[in-house]
């Protein structure tokens, strides 16, 4: 996966704003694909990207200069996801609390054949930490050695999230295609 | 490194590979956003509170800023009397359909307990955009709007109390348009739609 | 020059040069009226609300709000008058120390049907701090629809709760959100507080509130 040329990096560390400006729209649409596979609302996705540009802004001062650009983006934007579902979960709870009638949620198996749409049905069901090693390592395409970088979290524990969640995809979208009753 | 995938897992990565198209609105208020935090500056009260931790001030400079106080009231009072001179042209509402979004607002704080907000506003075919609302009396002239590349959005920063705000923009200096981001609320005094701005505390 | 001394010189200059600069500077935003006559009412009505210790920005923003939408020179003036009259009505009930800001929002309350006893127990609730947000959230939750004397309960055990303006802020626009969405607003507004209420801390013993917490 490419990554954006340092030397505008370093621009927009420095104050410059066109240089800012193409780091926004170098990385938006990388960005918001992973916010919406976290978030899985896209709205919320917006929301995350946009407070994670911004908190680049404000925070650039502490971006060291011969470091990578990508793995520091991405630890801000997945922090901004993990507040940002903290609050969606919060939501839920107030949701029952509040006893509003809802449409419950359609149980798994009501879901069609939509290859994309089960993958995503399973992201959702595996516990944040999960979900976001397996997107940084596998559609986000960064070495573990970065996604330690971007999550504080170390190798092996990394490891043992995506297989945790590879267990999981493999588990779940294998029974799709092998329906065994029908 | 296709250390613990097979076939399955690879074809489901690449189904979450697809990317969103790029978003130049989307970009401009990032980039509004970004502006609103570098709008912050000093207030004047902590420049006032600085200036009585400096020992070494005299009495003259304080006598100078009462002087200057004094002149400022009274040269603008003058207007009073001299009340003239040109204006914007100013004129009647109508309303634009826009496809509806997000909230466009992004806001930082300064020691004022004014709080900065980015506004966006697309009107492609505008020569000149302004904000017109509440948080600045409604004069056209205080808060012009930039265009985000050579055709893109309009987008400027207004400061605002913590609180609700009332506003519009107002497009070549003739025709007030209500956000269609923003919430509507009927305006009691004129008629039409009002856009609401709710600003929080610091 | 002592610091004591410097304080109490700034205190002087501050407070003074405020209130002539504000209204001055009203006075000076007459210029973008270009119509004599529309200009002309709205420089009397601006005097008669100086001379009746009414804040003048408001009016000059009123004034200026309806020469943007094209108004008449009848509805403009209806409007300054309607607004005073609230104004002075707001300042009745919250004090005279109130900030224009109060104020301001104050007769926005007034005007979208919040009854006058609610701005006084808002402000006994918070005697020494601005209130002006509260109003402002107070005023927005009618805006969208639910029942003044509802909104009032919701706004008023709040800050009795001693919610900050952020969580004020974010019921606001949350409500706002679920209405939009097709939600009842009253019922909205039922579930939202209570989301808040389970946030705060149990209500203080004390008749008065704190300053709110930033």
């Amino acid at each position: 996966m490419s990554e954006i040329d340092p030397a505008v990096a370093l621009r927009a560390k420095r104050g410059d704003e066109q240089a800012f400006i193409e780091v926004v729209q170098f990385y938006y649409p990388r960005c918001l694909r992973f916010a919406r596979n976290m978030l899985g609302s896209d709205q919320d996705a917006e929301e995350a990207v946009q407070d994670a540009f911004v908190r680049v802004h404000d925070s650039f001062g502490r971006f060291r200069e011969d470091a990578r650009f990508d793995p520091w983006l991405f630890r801000i934007l997945a922090n901004r996801c993990r507040t940002l579902l903290a609050r969606s979960r919060r939501h839920r709870s107030l949701i029952e609390y509040g006893e509003v009638p809802l449409s419950a949620a359609a149980p798994a198996e009501d879901f069609g054949a939509d290859w994309a749409e089960e993958v995503r049905m399973v992201l959702d069901t595996l516990p944040a930490e999960q979900r976001e090693a397996f997107l940084l390592r596998h559609v986000e395409d960064l070495s573990y050695e970065d996604i330690a970088a971007a999550t504080g979290v170390g190798l092996s524990a990394l490891r043992m999230r995506v297989k945790r969640a590879c267990d999981a995809l493999r588990a779940r979208l294998t029974e799709v295609e092998q329906p065994n009753d029908r | 490194m296709i250390d613990e995938t097979d076939e399955l897992i690879q074809r489901a990565a690449r189904s979450l590979k697809a990317l969103p198209a790029t978003n130049p609105l989307a970009n401009a208020r990032i980039i509004a956003a970004v502006r609103a935090r570098r709008a912050q500056t000093p207030s004047r009260i902590v420049q006032v509170a600085q200036w009585m931790r400096e020992p070494t001030l005299s009495a003259a400079s304080a006598a100078f800023l009462a002087a200057a106080a004094l002149v400022v009231g009274f040269v603008a009072g003058g207007a009073l009397r001299t009340a003239d001179g040109t204006s914007p042209e100013i004129a009647a509402t109508t309303e634009r359909p826009v496809p509806p979004g997000p909230a466009p607002a992004l806001s930082a704080a300064n020691t004022h307990g004014d709080v900065a907000v980015a506004l966006l506003f697309e009107a492609r075919n505008a020569k000149s955009v302004a904000v017109v609302g509440d948080f600045n009396n409604w004069d056209a002239t205080s808060s012009p709007m930039k265009r985000f590349g050579s055709d893109g959005p309009w987008t400027t920063t207004v400061r605002a109390k913590p609180g609700r705000h009332v506003y519009a923009f107002l497009v070549d200096g003739t025709t007030v348009v209500a956000d269609p981001r923003a919430p509507r609320a009927r305006d009691l005094d004129y008629g039409g739609d009002a856009s609401v701005l709710m600003v929080t505390t610091p | 020059m002592t610091r004591l001394r410097k304080l109490a010189l700034a205190v002087v200059l501050l407070t003074g040069a405020t209130a002539a600069s504000a209204a001055a500077q009203d006075y000076s935003r007459l210029a973008l009226i270009r119509d004599d006559v529309t200009r002309d009412v709205v420089r009397g009505l601006l005097g008669g609300a100086f001379s009746r210790g009414v804040p003048t920005e408001p009016l000059m923003a009123k004034a200026l709000e309806g020469v943007a939408k094209k108004a008449s020179t009848t509805k403009i003036r209806d409007a300054m008058n309607a607004l005073e009259k609230r104004m002075r009505r707001a300042q009745d009930l919250l004090g005279k120390d109130a900030s224009v800001d109060e104020l301001a929002a104050g007769a926005d309350a007034l005007s979208v049907g919040v009854n006058e006893k609610t701005l006084a127990r808002m402000r006994k609730a918070a005697p020494r701090r601005s209130i002006a947000l509260e109003l402002g959230v107070l005023t927005e939750l009618v805006a969208r629809g639910v029942g003044p004397s509802k909104a009032s309960e919701m706004v008023l055990s709040l800050m009795g709760r001693n919610a900050t303006g952020v969580q004020l802020t974010a019921l606001s626009n949350d409500v706002q959100g679920d209405v939009a969405a097709g939600l009842n607003p009253e019922v909205a507004l039922t579930l939202r507080g209570k989301g808040i209420m389970s946030l705060l801390p149990p209500p203080p013993s004390a008749n008065t509130l704190q300053p709110r917490p930033k």
